[in-house]
């Protein structure tokens, strides 16, 4: 693999990376497989598409925006969609973010069809070289962005009192409760904030690459293969995972060839399930 | 000695009967639209079964079940392609569908929960990609054709109507047998706990990949009577996870865990959609989305599921009483 | 003990959770129509025992041989199926069938696995309701009938399962003195009808004492002595570990 394709798969990995971890952090620590994950991402595009049309902000800048306003959704869904079922276990969770999805596609396919959109901010064209490799500027920044979010994601969760309260409940659910953690506010908070990261990803996802509501299953299907990789509910482990997933993918394009891309990538992911349950880091929650 | 409960068991007979009759005699009095959207509904219902005998009795939901479908499918057409009757084809396609749910099933089947789900997907988008790229096989992603039927197409849409409707039938005869028998209450001890079941003498892991090999084989053969009905497929469409994610919102609405539940729930999610289609084309998935949550909330045991239980609980406040006036 | 009424067997079985002897170097054995009281405080090894022997983990080292057959090596179901069986001291029911449902599984699987006939299993399961006194409540969920009721459920389902052993953790725990007395009551009549052997784990010092024919003591993992009733009691190292010197007096003099 030459320098360029090394960072080529780097930059990819840092966007993978965040995306994995909103919902790895919703399956491992709130129990629940979010199908509609995808759909989330997709509304940070189409938000800061909104907001970049109408306003002329960069999507830089208004992550902030569709984050906050992610993260009240998924707070919503959570709340009134979500933990009145989960004594109904998994068929139920499922069924409900799939249909949730399908809420989510039919509104972008009213407001915006199934065209492909793209945000084209001034600098997309502009790059620099550095040690002999291209960086794409939007690319180099989403991936700076990514690492930066990725950062203060995992100082939330180990030294803020919430964080250590989701953490808890994640470790040992009666004990937390038993000192007066509440268990469902945590839950709450934890997925609401992997909405946010989901949302947050789409909005730089945008910045790069053109969206359409197809790209949904895309985004559903990579996900999954991340937060098994890393083990559920584990910041770095998705991280590591995002970031392996690209590598895999970006060689496995030119080794094998683009259309197994796919397939390597769930095939890894059903090898680590059957052979290494908790990842491939192997340690559970925030390793 | 002829007891209440023979009584009722013999009514119902009496009522599938008719019901059967009456589905065969059918389509002399409906169109061809109709036809046709009565075929796919017994497609789904037999699809449906198979997910409920899965999730709905044995707790392992396969949400990339759909693998088996679109195994069926394809092996029917390589084989019709090469030259095999459709009767032997599907069969050898449904073989196929049933070994690979073994060999899959002895590794896949010790995950729990949401594992299995998860590597079921896996597993699927694995071998649709192979039958995307196996291009001199299968015909790649562009997909493949059936043999053409020459017949005229009433009579083409009545023989698959047909052929649908005894699949749906056998099916859930079968599965009614199944779970009703000795070997089905091992497969509802697993869902019920796991643990305790293989402590009790049940071989859990012989049940699980037997069960899991039933399910393959119906879904299979539909996934087979699907393509040559179609007679074209590609292998986005039959590997497509939405088979699956429709079949398990209609045995919820049915009623997870019995057996007309699937055959109702296709039938009423059938008859929503297709009115949603022609009603408000734009807005039918948000329709379904919406639906399925108002259903999940509401009636989160099915119809049948509902039904059966307010008749339990009937039942056993009249033995209540019964004891207080005899005591 | 090398005579030929030995049904149980167990060889020197350990079983370490990481750094943690949870058993260590434990044998002891069981004859035939014999109740074995399994003692020790809380977190002694006791369930680990139980797990180990009817292959439910996996065990670090040791044997165990039921009926002279080495069933190491087997799964839980291969050793439910030649008549080794368990209740859990965590009841676990069957979550969402009928107690009657429940109870009729053990019978259909169970030591008598090759029993096909559901009408035949339905009537062994009716037979052992009204023996533990649960005909009244067959059609009930298990999900809303009471902590005692499953439990008694749960010694229901063993013996429908037909076995010849039987490891009973804490069936007591939980229940009123006059249900406790009912309970030891039923154990004992069971036993002598059906010739079942019993490895009886309780915490409940009343019940074992009345109940044994032997008391195994164990504390850490390890067993610290094994004799009568009242040679375990007498015992100065039991007295230290577990009793406490009053309690045991106690027991000796009622
Ligand atoms: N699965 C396990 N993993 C780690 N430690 C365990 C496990 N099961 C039991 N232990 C430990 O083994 C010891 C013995 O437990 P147990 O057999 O349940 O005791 P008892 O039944 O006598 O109260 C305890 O210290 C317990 O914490
Ligand atoms: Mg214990």
């Amino acid at each position: 693999m030459g320098l360029q394709m090394f960072v080529n798969a780097l930059l990819l990995g840092g966007l993978y990376a965040l995306m994995g971890i909103g919902f790895s952090l919703q399956w491992g620590i709130s129990g629940i497989i979010n199908l509609s994950y995808g759909a989330m991402v997709l509304l940070g595009s189409y938000l800061s598409l909104i907001i970049f049309n109408m306003f002329h902000i960069d999507p830089f800048i208004s992550m902030l925006f569709t984050g906050a306003l992610l993260f009240l959704l998924g707070a919503f869904i959570y709340r009134f969609a979500l933990q009145p079922l989960l004594k109904g276990g998994i068929v139920f969770t499922l069924i409900v973010t799939f249909a949730i999805r399908l809420i989510v596609e039919n509104i972008i396919l009213l407001v915006w069809s199934a065209d492909y959109r793209t945000i084209r901010v001034s600098y997309a064209g502009s790059n620099f070289q550095f040690l002999g490799a291209f960086f794409p500027l939007t690319k180099f920044l989403t991936f700076l962005v990514a690492g930066v979010i990725i950062y203060l994601t995992y100082q939330f969760m180990t030294n803020t009192k919430i964080g250590k309260g989701i953490q808890a409940v994640a470790l040992d659910k009666e004990g937390a409760m038993a000192v007066g953690v509440d268990d469902q506010k945590m839950y709450l908070i934890n997925f609401a904030l992997g909405t946010a990261l989901g949302g947050v990803t789409g909005t730089l996802w945008a910045t790069i690459y053109s969206f359409s509501p197809h790209v949904m299953d895309v985004i559903i299907g990579r996900v999954f293969i991340i937060a098994i990789l890393g083990g559920l509910g584990n910041i770095w482990g998705a991280a590591a995972g995002g970031i392996l997933l690209a590598f895999v993918e970006t060689s496995g394009a030119i080794f094998v060839g683009s259309h197994w891309q796919e397939a390597i990538g769930l095939v890894i992911m059903v090898l680590v399930l059957l052979l290494r349950p908790h990842g491939l880091i192997g340690k559970k929650f925030f390793g | 000695m002829v007891t209440q409960d023979d009584n009722k068991f013999n009514k119902n007979i009496i009522l599938i009967i008719a019901a059967v009759i009456i589905f065969i005699f059918l389509p002399n009095f409906i169109s061809g639209y109709y036809i046709r959207i009565f075929t796919a509904i017994f497609m789904y219902a037999t699809i449906s079964q198979c997910i409920n005998l899965m999730s709905g009795y044995m707790g392992y939901l396969p949400f990339g079940h759909v693998m088996f479908f679109g195994i069926g499918a394809y092996m029917s057409a390589i084989l019709m392609k090469l030259g095999l009757p459709v009767f032997i084809a599907i069969p050898m396609a449904c073989l196929s569908a049933i070994i690979v749910s073994i060999i899959l099933g002895f590794p896949v089947l010790r995950l729990r929960g949401h594992y299995f789900a998860i590597a079921t997907i896996g597993m699927n988008g694995a071998i649709m990609t192979v039958v995307q790229n196996a291009t001199e096989i299968t015909g790649g992603a562009r997909g493949t054709t059936f043999p053409i039927i020459m017949a005229s197409p009433d009579v083409v849409y009545r023989y698959f109507y047909l052929a649908m409707l005894s699949l749906m039938v056998i099916t859930s005869l079968v599965m009614h047998v199944v779970v009703n028998s000795k070997f089905g209450y091992g497969i509802r001890s697993i869902k019920a706990n796991e643990d305790a079941a293989n402590s009790m003498g049940i071989n859990t892991t012989f049940t699980k990949v037997t069960t899991w090999a039933i399910a393959a084989l119906f879904t299979s053969i539909a996934g087979g009577i699907y393509g040559y009905w179609m007679s074209f497929i590609a292998p986005d469409e039959v590997f497509d996870l939405m088979f699956i994610t429709n079949s398990i919102i209609m045995m919820l609405i049915g009623g997870a865990g019995t057996i007309l539940g699937p055959i109702f729930g296709a039938f009423i999610v059938e008859t929503v959609s297709e009115v949603a289609w022609s009603g408000f084309m734009q807005y039918h998935l948000a329709a379904l989305g919406i639906a399925t949550i108002v259903i999940v909330f509401f009636v989160p045991r099915g119809v049948i599921g509902t039904i059966t239980d307010k008749i339990r609980n009937r039942r056993i406040e009249l033995s209540k009483k019964a004891e207080v006036t005899n005591g | 003990m090398a005579d030929n009424d030995i049904i149980l067997d167990v060889r020197s079985i350990s079983k370490h959770f990481g750094a943690l002897k949870a058993v260590d170097k434990v044998s002891f054995q069981a004859r035939k129509g014999e109740i074995v009281g399994l003692i020790g405080p809380n977190g002694a090894g006791k369930t680990t025992i139980t797990n180990l022997v009817t292959g439910e983990l996996r065990k670090t080292e040791g044997e165990v041989y039921f009926k002279g057959i080495n069933v190491s090596r087997m799964q839980p179901f291969q050793i439910a199926r030649i008549g080794l069986t368990r209740t859990y001291q965590v009841v676990k029911p069957l979550q969402g069938m009928t107690v009657e449902e429940n109870i009729l599984v053990g019978s259909l699987f169970g030591r008598s696995d090759r029993q096909n006939d559901l009408n035949h299993a339905k009537k062994t399961a009716h037979e052992i309701m009204e023996l533990v006194g649960l005909d009244k409540k067959k059609e009930f969920k298990v999900s809303d009938v009471t902590l005692p009721d499953l439990k008694r459920m749960e010694f229901a389902r063993v013996l429908a399962m037909d076995p010849e052993v039987i490891f009973l953790d804490e069936v007591m725990a939980g229940l009123n003195p006059s249900e406790v007395e009912e309970s030891m009551e039923l154990v004992k009549n069971i036993r002598t009808e059906k010739q079942l052997t019993i490895v009886y784990i309780e915490h409940i010092m009343k019940a074992v004492m009345g109940i044994s024919d032997r008391i195994i003591v164990l504390h850490h993992g390890q067993k610290i002595c094994e004799g009568s009733p009242t040679e375990v009691c007498d015992n100065p190292a039991v007295i230290e570990a577990y009793l406490g010197k009053k309690y045991a007096k106690e027991v000796i003099k009622s």
